[in-house]
């Protein structure tokens, strides 16, 4: 059986580099976009995407309007996306939640939190 | 002016913030409060982020060299120019997020641009704004990390004394909060 991915979306490489080595290194396989319409696209190609963590600053499609896009695609509909920012506003963080957010980490994030947080949502690598 | 003791203490806070993530980062940052420095020999970075509210607008910028920016970025082995920059922009990203982060408290909201940066040789950083931009420097081993902050605050504008720890506050940084 195929271990479970985790798509990321963020336009920063470095972020996109800290997350894949953490999550890779507890198991988990990676797929990433650099932006709202490229994780739009890569949650269409790769089915077998379990969980989303996604920036909300992002260039051509933001955080927000990203959940807003795949809440209205059955592609996208069941998969659980937590939002990555370095932004802790309660007002975003709210409206994140009203728009099918299942989660909010503000970055930096720590390591085994994160991984901690991905085991939850969808458990064990596989 | 009243003004001046704004940008003063925003000035501040900023310098908090910066300070935080640089130790996080495993820095030993120390205030570097003394002239602005010459143009670095060398390869430097500068990355910045514009932010605004109804009441003020501004930038940060951090600026210093490549190596500083390597010694910093939290997967060392990664080198390439293009690693560095975009390790910048995520610095100055995160050292605003904080800002705006901060500001909440204080009953500040602001909106962030995206982070831009740029890399070349013997840069030198100037603005056409007055008064001059705020100064906002590091010294890290033996290195210097150059920020400038730049703001235009509309007459009227008066950030309250004390933050307040009520509703309102923002989420602290590296917290995860599942719904």
């Amino acid at each position: 059986m195929s271990k479970k991915s985790v798509l990321i979306v963020d336009d920063s490489l470095t972020v996109r580099q800290q997350v894949s080595l953490t999550l890779a290194s507890a198991g988990y396989q990676i797929v990433e976009a650099s932006d709202g319409r490229e994780g739009v696209d890569a949650l269409r190609t790769h089915a077998e995407v379990a969980m989303v963590l996604c920036d909300l600053n992002m260039p051509r499609m933001n955080g927000i309007e990203f959940l807003e896009t795949i809440r209205g695609d059955a592609t996208g509909l069941p998969v659980p996306v937590v939002m990555l920012t370095t932004d802790g506003s309660p007002e975003l963080i709210a409206r994140a939640k009203r728009a099918g957010a299942k989660g909010w980490i503000v970055k930096p994030f720590q390591a085994d939190l994160l991984v901690a947080a991905v085991r939850r949502i969808v458990g064990d690598p596989g | 002016m009243p003004g001046d003791s704004n940008q003063a203490r925003l000035a501040e806070i900023l310098y908090q913030c910066t300070f935080e993530l640089l130790t996080e980062l495993g820095a030993r940052p120390e205030r570097n409060a003394g002239v602005r420095q010459p143009p670095p020999t060398g390869e430097s970075i500068a990355a910045f982020s514009g932010f605004c509210n109804s009441e003020l607008r501004g930038s940060f910028t951090l600026e210093g060299p490549s190596k500083l920016f390597a010694r910093l970025h939290p997967i060392p082995p990664t080198m390439t120019p293009r690693d560095l920059t975009d390790w910048a922009c995520e610095m100055v990203n995160q050292s605003v997020g904080r800002f705006r982060n901060r500001l909440l408290a204080y009953g500040v909201s602001l909106v962030t641009s995206l982070p831009q940066s740029a890399l070349g040789e013997k840069m030198l950083l100037s603005s056409s704004l007055r008064p001059s931009p705020t100064p906002i420097s590091f010294a890290i081993d033996k290195m210097v990390l150059d920020g400038w902050l730049e703001l235009e605050i509309q007459a009227g504008f008066r950030l309250v004394e004390n933050p307040s720890d009520q509703a309102g506050a923002a989420l602290t940084e590296g917290s995860i909060v599942i719904f």
